[in-house]
């Protein structure tokens, strides 16, 4: 029968005290857990798609929105730029890639992006983001691929027609494109993207669109385009070495602006997010230390209740040091049954946030996978758990036997 | 086997234990009599190096024991002596047949592969076979005090010690409780010391010592 055994032993005959203070360790675990976790996916994630597109031009304003609004399909949009931009750029020496935007309409709060048919071929990193799991791409204007969120929150399926509404978000006072109905000609795969979120077709029909409008008379809508603008200019480059040179260059000698979005991305979480990270990573420590208090009170009121047991064992020939190793064990068998606990609590808060997520942003947050931050993180808890066990383990080691025996 | 020869212990301010001579051979039964307070279990505390002399010498089993550092003293302890408490002293969490084997766990002092079978056998001895699986507040007093009996001799030691074994149990669960001690520490040839304040008991064995007196306050 080992020491492991016999902690073991005493743990379970106090199932509901050990219950309670596993419980207050899993909380504080399970907090670090899922703000790790999201901190890592919605990093990584950002990051890949960020790393999708070397520079994203468009009309002068804030870089990042410029960054959200048509790489994550977030943000509104800066505005328009010429399209000359677009054709400068074409056949540059640097550019390896070029995908012009154009953006103004919706459909149920899905944006309709009207892009070139190079597009969906493009495979950034290795990634597959524009794969379809039903029917083709769009070959004409007005034929439309929808993301798997659209497709699952619209019940669009192949064939359905729909109508844009001008404008980037779902209202009933938006002008409805009635006159230029879209099809369904394809369904994507579900990429974890913002792609989940869109609807792409050919960037002729959201000028088609808008020339219609022109023509029936919202000339004073603000948003009105004409052919001859898209809303930004995404672009790949030979080599990544080259984007800040790239960006300058486009910002001085046109009236367009550049951003990185990588830069742009990781600005945000270090400036917003950063701060919240390390705010909630805090409160997760903190409810830790306090469990580790709880650990300390819990085991030290066991060990005054447990005088007698102890000194049994001494009479027994227990030697001061198993005694010691004993209570230890304890500390370490409710610490890593809280950090057990912890995991499944914050995979669950990931699980319950994938929801939200996956609808607002189209990002899937998996449960808590072992990442490097994390297992480092555990071994700090496991350390404050046996830390808070060595006050009782030293309790213990003093035991006095006569005396214990003798207070029967 | 056992020798006290001018042992003082101080107990608290101007009380102390002294004796100046006891002496117990092997496989001896031998009663530690007296009235309450009157020393019996500081005696048997000393000779089973719970408490420390301050002066004197206590000798076990041709090892004097009073300069043992304290891990010696625990081996010592797990080696030598088997203890059989008032109150039973059974580990609550355990089952009967786990209390056995933890003592041996704690003693070390056979190979872990015989654990299971010695306590098989000390647990038959003493017929308990049948509660092997139970825990030790489902038992009646007796069958606790006879795991404890069992418990103590699983180790086969050279001494028993016996603080008040029967002083919890009623007179008919006494008298068979003593039976099974006093047999079995003779088919063990065991050397017993027994506690006990009761003169029916301590004439149940062949010796008996008295200690009335080995307390007494210090002149100032």
């Amino acid at each position: 029968m080992s020491l492991w055994h016999i902690a073991w032993s005493y743990l379970w005959n106090r199932k509901l005290t050990t219950a309670l203070t596993v419980i207050s360790v899993a909380l504080g675990v399970g907090l670090i857990s899922a703000v790790l976790t999201l901190r890592d996916e919605t990093q990584r994630r950002f990051e890949e798609e960020g790393q999708s597109f070397d520079i994203v031009i468009g009309a002068k304003g804030n870089p990042l929105q410029l960054v959200l609004s048509t790489v994550y399909f977030l943000d509104a949009p800066t505005g328009n730029v010429d399209i000359e931009i677009y054709e400068s750029l074409k056949g540059h020496e640097d550019v390896t890639g070029l995908f012009p935007v154009g953006m103004g309409d919706s459909y149920s709060g899905f944006r309709i992006v009207g892009v070139t048919r190079d597009l969906m071929d493009f495979t950034p990193g290795g990634r597959t983001p524009y794969t379809l799991t039903s029917g083709r791409y769009f070959e004409t204007p007005f034929e439309a691929v929808i993301g798997a969120n659209v497709a699952e929150d619209t019940n669009l399926e192949l064939g359905d027609t729909f109508v844009g509404t001008h404008g980037l978000m779902a209202s009933v006072m938006a002008e409805v494109h009635e006159e230029r109905p879209y099809t369904v000609v394809g369904i994507m795969e579900r990429s974890g993207s913002p792609n989940d979120r869109a609807i792409f077709c050919d960037i002729q029909s959201v000028w088609d669109a808008h020339s219609h409008g022109d023509d029936s008379g919202h000339e004073s809508d603000e948003h009105h385009h004409h052919e001859q603008e898209i809303t930004a200019l995404l672009v790949k480059l030979a080599s990544p070495a080259i984007r800040f040179e790239f960006k300058d260059r486009i910002n001085r000698t046109s009236n367009a602006m550049a951003a990185i979005p990588i830069q742009e991305i990781q600005k945000l979480y270090e400036q917003l997010l950063g701060t919240a990270k390390l705010v909630l990573l805090a409160i997760g420590y903190l409810v830790v230390a306090i469990s580790a208090l709880s650990i300390l009170i819990g085991l030290y009121m066991a060990i005054l209740q447990r005088k007698r047991d102890l000194a049994i064992m001494r009479a027994l020939g227990a030697t001061r040091g198993e005694i010691f190793g004993a209570v230890i064990i304890e500390a370490f068998w409710v610490t890593l049954l809280g950090i057990g606990a912890g995991w499944l609590m914050g995979s669950a808060v990931c699980m319950a946030l994938n929801r939200y997520l996956v609808a607002q942003v189209g990002f899937h947050v998996p449960p808590v996978r072992i990442s490097a931050d994390l297992v480092a993180a555990y071994s700090a808890v496991l350390l404050m758990g046996l830390v808070a066990g060595i006050l009782p383990a030293w309790q213990a080691y003093r035991t006095n036997v006569a005396r214990d025996l003798a207070e029967l | 086997m056992v020798i006290l020869e001018n042992v003082k212990r101080k107990l608290g301010p101007g009380v102390a234990f002294s004796c100046e001579a006891f002496h117990v051979a092997q496989g001896s039964r031998t009663a530690l009599w007296g009235p309450s307070g009157c020393g019996k279990s500081t005696m048997l505390n000393l000779i089973s190096g719970l408490l420390r002399p301050d002066s004197g010498t206590v000798q076990v089993d041709g090892q004097e024991i009073q300069n043992l550092s304290e891990s010696g003293l625990d081996a010592f302890r797990a080696e030598r002596i088997g203890f059989v408490f008032q109150t039973f002293n059974l580990l609550s969490p355990f089952t009967v047949l786990q209390n056995v084997i933890l003592g041996m766990r704690f003693a070390d002092v056979r190979p872990e592969k015989e654990w299971k079978d010695r306590a098989l056998t000390m647990l038959e001895r003493v017929g308990l076979s049948h509660r092997l699986n139970s825990k030790p507040g489902t038992l009646s007093v007796g069958e606790r005090q006879r795991v404890a009996i069992a418990r103590a001799l699983a180790n086969t030691p050279k001494l028993i010690v016996a603080d008040e074994p029967t002083g919890s149990l009623d007179p008919k669960t006494a008298d068979s409780v003593m039976t099974l001690l006093l047999d079995l520490c003779a088919q063990e040839a065991v050397t017993l010391l027994l506690v006990t304040h009761d003169k029916g008991i301590a004439d149940r064995l062949p010796g008996t010592f008295d200690c009335t007196g080995l307390v007494r306050e210090e002149a100032l």
